[in-house]
């Protein structure tokens, strides 16, 4: 038996209205783990070949992992996944927050939606009591996140937590965020939308149940054991005070901060959007999530003026999108921008690049008052930058046409636009110029969801991590490795982060914590779910679900005709020259990586697609 | 007899993240389980963590509330509660102001804070200590933190929904 878990699964057919509670399945855990590899399966189980992603015949999965609501450090993760209706491959994303953990207190690990409601629902869990509701009547249908959170508070008492999608998910924006607790995003892959099409509003939990873990008498001194490396780390301290912002300052001084769409890394205003210039005026607070020892979570506020609220905002990666990337110094309308995109329920790096892209587009004289409506969009616009958010949310004027994205907005309009477009398989490149890393540039491409640093994470060559390299690869790959500009040994890198990385999201963990600072790896893992959940499993065991699930999640991407031609970057990023800073004259050497990823990967050098051999070691095959 | 001891924490530095109540569940009951813990954390926007804790009053209006006398002050300044006498009628959750008593789910019987700190040894944020009404005076002497306890008292004290 598995302890530490809720130990049953919600399916619900939304078309019928029905709910079953279904036990958790042992046998795929062994396999699969939770979370992302749990979901990993049961979706290519369940969704078909070749449907539209936002017709009923999508399966929306939400899955907390094993140690979700566990005191391990960061415990506090959750993942929805589907078939993305931005990139049409496989869509997952996560997010932190107390969601999962009280999901896991009402008794349930993981809730996959089938079919589509023909009016607009929400679905209640209290304990055993499952039900869904109406949405419209509850009057949550065409609210926002935070007003959605407060009538469903008012309505099933203050201490439910809330996930919902906001007015971008129900009009179907292609990069709507899935929102809990508020202010945390489930935002890549557009799965916001899917929702959305489902006509499913929100999922409310109130879990006053136990986790009773395997090992009682020994659990908490094991805990303090990694509690006390996590606070001992170096990078607790910054990360507490900044969070994630002062890698604004980092990726400046390495020219990796995408400035101007993405024509260049670095960007001249970058001090006025920086970590302190937010603690100087605008910071209040650090929030954690459950069981979070490092709350990178910022709670900010602009007191005065057109940009005026209070809330969580923000991180990297929206300094980013709506700052540098769109050439806006303005650093209020940065934090109201990611503050909107939550009330809204819009991924923020999706969104500051699709606008950075038209930008670019207007300064190249391709777009102009007439498609847009009159916006103008010239860079640092922030005014127009933060009418845009709304009108995507609300799919008004051209705000419609960028609500497709950037890739099918530029087919659209044409005229060459198209080449401005900074996407992997339709999704936004996010916040790392990778002509200065090169491994971003291969993890973007080898990313199950599209472009994404998340799926690998491989910042093991951004900041002197030379011993964890040592570690975890031999020194037999140093200096090459941790040189971000050198392309040698990166497919290398990045097969063993994404392997590593998707069991991470398969445990509910945080990636703050495993992979940066790189403090617990996979024995520490074995550990913890030796304690919680009474596994027998080794750190090799767990990398070989990693790869597991990497595979599957390829076969997925196989099915819907992915290879090797679409693992590919822009141009501007292949052939260009970076133009300027610290990483200038640099491209990405993207198809010499790509052939050492495949070849570590035992996939086939022509397709990109995994070798039989590889597939049966995995005990995986083609129809998987 | 020496100042009586209760555990107290800073909402606008409690970071909000439950070590304290998921300790306490587990020192306890051997489960990580919120409803369980003998405090509370509750999440109050703006930017509000609680840690709520009992208060160990002078007056203890629980001990008095209790008609099995299963309340009692040890000799070291704690109320306990003798399970034995415990019934779990919960007239002192009743007597409490600060719903720092409730009853058990499992167990069916009272249960509350016993200062025994092992949550503020943990605490990552150093946003909660043990600590005395005189020694919280001289940490709050602008009065702010007690303000915002006060300014909030209707939600954090909540009994109906606070859990």
């Amino acid at each position: 038996m598995i302890h530490g878990v809720g130990g049953h699964i919600l399916w619900v057919d939304l078309t019928k209205g029905s709910i079953e509670k279904r036990p958790l399945d042992e046998d795929m855990i062994k396999e699969y783990l939770l979370g992302a590899g749990y979901l990993s399966r049961i979706l290519f189980d369940h969704i078909p070949k070749g449907i539209d992603p936002l017709s009923e015949k999508n399966v929306l999965g939400m899955a907390t992992g094993l140690l979700t609501g566990s005191m391990f450090p960061q415990a506090s993760r959750h993942v929805i996944a589907g078939l993305s209706p931005l990139t049409d491959v496989w869509g997952e994303s996560h997010a932190a927050g107390f969601w999962g953990a009280e999901l896991k207190f009402a008794g349930y690990d993981a809730i996959v939606f089938t079919g589509a409601s023909k009016n607009p629902v929400y679905l209640n869990i209290k304990d055993e009591d499952v039900q869904l509701l109406d949405a419209e009547s509850a009057g949550v249908w065409g609210k926002d996140v935070f007003e959605t959170d407060d009538i469903l508070k008012a309505k099933h008492g203050k201490r439910i937590r809330t996930l919902s999608i906001g007015q971008a998910g129900e009009n179907r924006v292609r990069f709507a965020a899935v929102m809990n607790d508020r202010d945390r995003a489930s935002a890549r892959s557009g799965l916001g939308a899917v929702m959305g099409a489902k006509r499913l509003k929100a999922v409310s939990v109130r879990g006053t149940g136990k986790l009773d873990v395997a090992d009682p008498k020994n659990y908490l001194k094991q805990i303090d054991v990694f509690h006390k490396r996590m606070m001992a780390n170096p990078f607790t301290p910054g990360r507490i005070k900044y969070g994630t912002t002062s890698l604004l300052e980092l990726m400046q001084h390495i020219g990796r901060l995408p400035s101007y769409n993405m024509k260049q890394g670095v960007f001249d205003g970058f001090e006025k959007i920086s970590g302190d210039a937010i603690n100087q005026n605008y910071f209040v607070k650090a929030r954690a999530d459950f069981s979070c020892l490092q709350r990178c979570g910022r709670y900010t506020a602009v007191r005065t003026g057109p940009y005026a609220f209070e809330g969580g905002a923000p991180e990297f990666e929206t300094q980013s999108s709506m700052g540098s990337r769109c050439g806006n110094d303005n650093l209020e309308s940065v934090l109201f921008g990611h503050h909107l995109a939550n009330q809204y329920g819009i991924d923020t790096i999706s969104l500051g690049a699709t606008i950075s892209w038209a930008m670019e587009a207007w300064d190249e004289g391709l777009l102009t008052a007439e498609d847009t409506g009159g916006i103008d969009l010239s860079w640092g616009n922030h005014e127009s930058m933060i009418n845009l958010t709304r009108m995507i949310a609300l799919r008004e004027g051209f705000g419609d046409v960028l609500a497709e994205g950037s890739a099918r907005a530029a087919q659209k309009i044409g005229r060459g636009t198209e080449k401005f477009v900074m996407t992997v398989k339709k999704q936004e490149i996010a916040g790392q110029e990778p002509r200065a890393q090169k491994s971003m540039g291969l993890a973007a491409v080898t990313s199950a969801r599209g472009a994404d640093h998340l799926y690998s994470f491989p910042v093991l060559d951004e900041a002197g991590f030379d011993e964890d390299i040592k570690e975890r690869f031999g020194e037999q790959y140093l200096p090459e490795m941790a040189d971000r500009l050198n392309p040698k040994y990166k497919g290398i890198m990045v097969k063993e982060c994404e392997d590593f990385m998707v069991m991470v999201e398969s445990v509910g963990l945080c990636k703050y914590g495993t992979q940066i600072p790189p403090e617990f790896y996979y024995d520490d893992v074995a550990l913890a779910l030796k304690i919680h959940n009474g596994l027998d499993l080794t750190g090799k065991d767990l990398q070989v679900i990693g790869e597991r699930i990497v595979n599957l999640n390829r076969l997925f991407n196989a099915r819907v005709g992915i290879t090797r031609k679409d693992d590919c970057l822009p141009d501007r990023l292949t052939k260009v020259k970076a133009p300027l800073g610290p990483s200038a004259g640099e491209v990405v050497e993207l198809d010499m990586m790509l052939d050492e990823y495949y070849t570590t990967r035992g996939w086939d050098l022509k397709t990109g697609l995994p070798l039989k051999e590889t597939l049966k070691r995995l005990g995986l095959s083609r129809d998987a | 007899m020496t100042e009586l001891k209760f555990v107290f924490g800073d909402p606008r530095v409690c970071s909000g993240c439950m070590t304290c109540s998921n300790t306490c569940s587990m020192f306890y009951y051997k489960v990580i389980s919120p409803t369980r813990a003998r405090n509370r954390v509750l999440r109050i926007e703006p930017a509000l963590d609680f840690p709520l804790f009992c208060r160990n009053c002078e007056d203890a209006p629980c001990i008095k509330a209790c008609p099995e006398q299963a309340l009692m002050r040890t000799s070291k300044g704690v109320v306990i509660i003798n399970n034995k006498k415990c019934v779990g009628h919960g007239e002192c959750v009743k007597a409490c102001p600060y719903y720092a008593i409730r009853i058990h789910p499992d167990t069916g019987k009272a249960f509350k804070c016993i200062q025994c700190g092992q949550c503020v040894e943990r605490c990552p944020a150093d946003a909660i200590w043990m600590t005395t009404e005189s020694e919280l005076a001289e940490k709050d002497q602008d009065g702010s933190m007690m303000d915002l306890y006060e300014q909030q008292k209707e939600e954090i004290y909540d009994k109906e929904d606070s859990i």
